[in-house]
């Protein structure tokens, strides 16, 4: 096994201390991918036509814009591009890691997705979001909310609201996560060459790399919307004036 | 040796018990979900689109636990008994 999963290359930033050197390069890339890509469809709003990639697009924006405006209210409108941004954001990053970098001989790679120091700033983020305009928007019925509807709920309202970005780094981290550490279970199956009897499960074993890159592929997507659609159904509770 | 032996062997049961438990209750869970959307939109064929997008946050929230019981089991079992290099290498007789 000279690929090693979980282990990052370190670089030494003087405020931050150790941060994850090859998580925050693939993310560039990610983000130069993205910009690329916007700029690419937005291009095709030069002409009076309409294209292919504009319409395809469009349907995701819409979709997206559609549930936050459904879910949310009318309040929801200025967030909008916040989560069609957060969505392609993730997607992009989940999808990168089919590209092998790794073995191009590239010391960067992988999805970012699957270092918990990306998703736990997301999630971060998105705590941070519902709480501000939670606050910002109903003042302080949002921190009333904590003691309702009996003030003895208070511990237990407490830890509803702690473990909500707990739980949306670890299901995103660990989706991914698993799914890397899949291909590289079933690469050392391949590599140790093992045969019981006349059975070669080896050679039977490399035929599963091609059905887990399409599970990682429809994990990724579905993870990507699940981030999204969770962060539009917080924001929702945050600022609903009802509860 | 034999208490490392001991070890490996209390791993690899403790692994298997946590992956026959992620992957029963998230058995269920999924045929839980599926089958009620099934009856929704057998109910109100209208209402595909909507019923589509909550049966994939339903799928996608409860398939994170047995997913982060898998992640954590794994921690465990390549943290104790080094997989890849130990037991396959055995397995394959170098």
């Amino acid at each position: 096994m000279h690929e090693k999963l979980g282990e990052h290359i370190l670089w030494h930033v003087p405020v931050l201390g150790a941060v994850h050197g090859d998580t925050i390069v693939t993310t560039w890339l990610v983000m130069v991918i993205a910009l690329l890509f916007f700029g690419w469809v937005g291009a095709s709003y030069r002409s009076a036509y309409q294209s292919r990639r504009q319409v395809v697009l469009e349907g995701v924006v819409n979709y997206i814009a559609d549930l936050a405006t459904s879910t949310i209210g009318p309040k929801g409108e200025p967030f909008v591009p916040f989560f069609i941004a957060l969505f392609i954001f993730i997607f992009l990053m989940n999808q990168i890691g089919i590209v092998p970098f790794k073995i191009l001989g590239i010391p960067f790679g992988g999805s970012p997705t699957a270092d918990l120091a990306t998703t736990v700033a997301l999630s971060l983020i998105v705590f941070c979001l519902t709480w501000i305009v939670g606050i910002r928007y109903t003042g302080m019925k949002r921190i009333k909310h904590l003691v309702q509807p009996f003030w003895w709920l208070f511990p237990i309202n407490v830890i509803d609201e702690a473990v909500r970005p707990v739980t949306l780094a670890a299901r995103l981290f660990f989706n991914i996560f698993v799914g890397e550490l899949l291909f590289l279970i079933i690469a050392s199956i391949i590599q140790s060459r093992i045969s019981i009897g006349f059975f070669n499960l080896s050679l039977t074993a490399a035929i599963l790399p091609f059905f887990i890159q399409f599970f990682n592929f429809f994990v990724g997507t579905v993870q990507a919307f699940v981030f999204t659609l969770l962060a539009i159904v917080y924001l929702a509770l945050s600022i609903s004036d009802d509860h | 040796m034999t208490s490392q032996a001991l070890v490996a062997a209390a791993t690899l049961i403790a692994f298997a018990l946590i992956v026959t438990g992620v992957a029963f209750g998230s058995a269920i869970g999924d045929g839980l979900v599926a089958s009620k959307a099934v009856e929704a939109i057998a109910r109100q064929p209208e209402a595909r689109p909507n019923i589509f997008t909550f049966l994939f946050l339903g799928v996608g929230v409860l398939e994170a636990f047995p997913i982060i019981g898998l992640g954590l089991a794994f921690y465990m079992l390549f943290g104790i008994v080094g997989l890849p290099s130990g037991i396959y290498a055995a397995l394959a007789g170098h």
